[in-house]
Parts: C-alpha cells; structure tokens; sequence
C-alpha cells in the first residue's frame, strides 16, 4: 500500500488549520508571521501533491512562484516589522493596531 | 515503507508545526518551522519532485528563515507574557476551527477518490520544470522577478533609518528657505548656520523671532 492522495491533502490541511490557528491566537507580529508561512507551506504541499498524482508539471511551477512571493513577503514584512518596533518599541499586534507610525 | 514514511515525516511536520504555535519563545518558533519545512522537503522527494525539495531547503530553510531569525536576534524579542489575553472569544474560535478542521479531514478521506495513475515520468526533475518555465509559463516569471525588484527595493525604504533625509540634514517643516539673517535682525550675516528642529514652532523658539508660522503660512 502506497500514500494516497487524500493522505497528503488531510496532512495539508491540519498544517493549514494550525497556521490559521496561529494567526489566531499570537501576539508577537514575529511568531504570527511564521503562522503565515507555515500556511504557505501547506499550500504548497497540496500544489506538489495534484502535480505528482496527476503527473502535470504546472502544479510545482505553482509552488515555484509562491516560494518566489513568501521571500518578497518576507522582506517587506520584515521591513515592516522592524519599522514599527523602532516606533513603537514593541512586537504586540495590540501596540500597532493603528495604521500610523 | 512508504506508508512509514509518509507516517514519520507527517507526524514531524504536525509535530513541529504545533511546537510552531505552542512555543512562547519566537526563537524557538523558527527553529520549530525549520523543522516543518525540512520534513516537509522529504515529503517532496516522495512525491517524485526533487527540485522543489531542494529549493524548499535552500529557499525557505535557508534564505527566509535566516531572515526571521536575524530579526528576532536584532529586536532582542521577549517571550510573549503569559495570562494576558484581551480577547475573550479566542477559546470558541479555537474550538471552532478544530471542527473545521475535522470536517475538512473527514471530507477529503470519504470525497477524495483514490487513483494512481502511472509511475513518475519525470515530471518532477529540473528539467522538465525549467522547459516550461521558460517556455509556456515565461510570463508568470518575469512577473515574478519584477515583484522581487519590488520587495527589494521596498524593504530598503521601510528599513532605513530616518525616512529619505538623511539624519544629518537640517529642515525646518512648514518652510523651505529660512536663512538666520532673514529672520533675526541681531544675527550677523555671516552667521548663516541652520538650526535643527521638528516643527516650526520649536524653530521660532530656537531662532528667537515671533511670527514665523505666519510668515510661512503666507508663503504657501
């Protein structure tokens, strides 16, 4: 007996539900964005699992780009992050909750 | 055995991920989600796409969370404090999305038909990915690098340090010239030096004249 497809789309879809859940309850902006790229990855296992199963290729060009997209986010969003901690001397969502630096 | 497989990288991606949530510690976290993303790559190699395996370590394990861990280190981040939870109706949501959670499992095990189709060829390999990456899907990758330009560009923005003036520039806001023998009569004219303020009203002050936001609010 081999891993079926449903297997890779369960584990996909608890891993998302835990970065949901994550995004959820953290308060530190970091560990929140690690929350978010934990739901990119499971993402990404579902897009490798249709292209393997369904032997297409476009499903990993998929996950090429969004590889692509979360290092962009990572950058920006890192950016981001230390901007508001040297304003706001904190890492709580709560501190930041006005779009105003 | 691949079933065992199957078993022991999945059980370390979920393990790992709860550790990602449950961690108070942001350190930590990014150690746990190397840990997701590395099990995550074996997955990948069972799935018969090697190159999606490697750039997922390269990439993920390598650039981006170096990139986390660097700012966790330079903000000298604290463990998040304990006990002081502002939203009361965090604890249903969580519920909530557990149910979510096993309904989405419990549908996708019934709906999902099993079927395999015929033993991988080659799909998964660097070449082929790259044919069709320069081929039919050219666009999709220029867009993408123009969206890397992008972030580059707007990471340095956001994280240098005192907007687009540099620190040693000496601007009074609400004016654009404001020469000292201008507007201090005592002032010598040679004495031509700026002073450093934030507003405009702290710059009368400092240069001793009055009347300076009107002066300015008539020029605009």
């Amino acid at each position: 007996m081999e891993p079926q497809l449903s297997w890779y789309l369960a584990l996909s879809a608890v891993l998302f539900t835990i970065g949901v859940t994550g995004v959820i309850i953290k308060r530190n902006v970091i560990a929140m964005f690690m929350c978010i790229e934990l739901m990119l990855n499971a993402v990404n296992l579902t897009f490798v699992a249709f292209a393997s199963f369904f032997q297409d290729v476009v499903g990993q060009l998929f996950v090429f780009i969004v590889m692509t997209v979360a290092a962009a986010e990572a950058a920006v969003g890192l950016g981001i992050i230390i901007a508001i901690f040297r304003n706001r001397e904190s890492l709580d969502v709560d501190d930041a909750s006005i779009l105003k630096l | 055995m691949l079933v065992l497989l199957f078993i022991l990288f999945g059980g370390l991606a979920i393990g790992c991920a709860l550790a990602v949530v449950a961690q108070r510690n942001p350190l930590y976290s990014a150690i746990s989600l190397v840990g997701v993303f590395i099990s995550l790559a074996c997955l990948y190699v069972m799935l018969a796409a090697p190159f999606i395996a490697a750039v997922q370590v390269i990439v993920y394990a390598g650039a981006i969370m170096v990139l986390v861990v660097f700012v966790i280190m330079l903000l000298n981040v604290e463990e998040e404090e304990r006990g002081r939870r502002r939203l009361k109706f965090l604890v249903p949501m969580a519920v909530a999305m557990a149910a979510i959670l096993i309904a989405e499992v419990a549908f996708i095990l019934v709906t999902v038909q099993e079927f395999r189709v015929n033993p991988p060829a080659g799909v998964g390999l660097t070449h082929s990915i790259g044919t069709s990456l320069f081929t039919r899907y050219l666009l999709p990758f220029e867009i993408t690098s123009i969206l890397l330009l992008m972030a580059i560009v707007g990471a340095m923005t956001l994280a240098r340090r005192g907007g687009l003036l540099s620190t040693s520039a000496r601007v009074i806001p609400g004016v654009t010239t404001l020469p000292r023998s201008l507007v201090d009569p005592r002032a010598t004219p040679d004495d031509l030096r700026p002073v450093e303020a934030d507003s405009t009203d702290e710059a009368a002050r400092l240069l001793g004249v009055t009347g300076l936001r009107d002066h300015s609010d008539r020029d605009e």
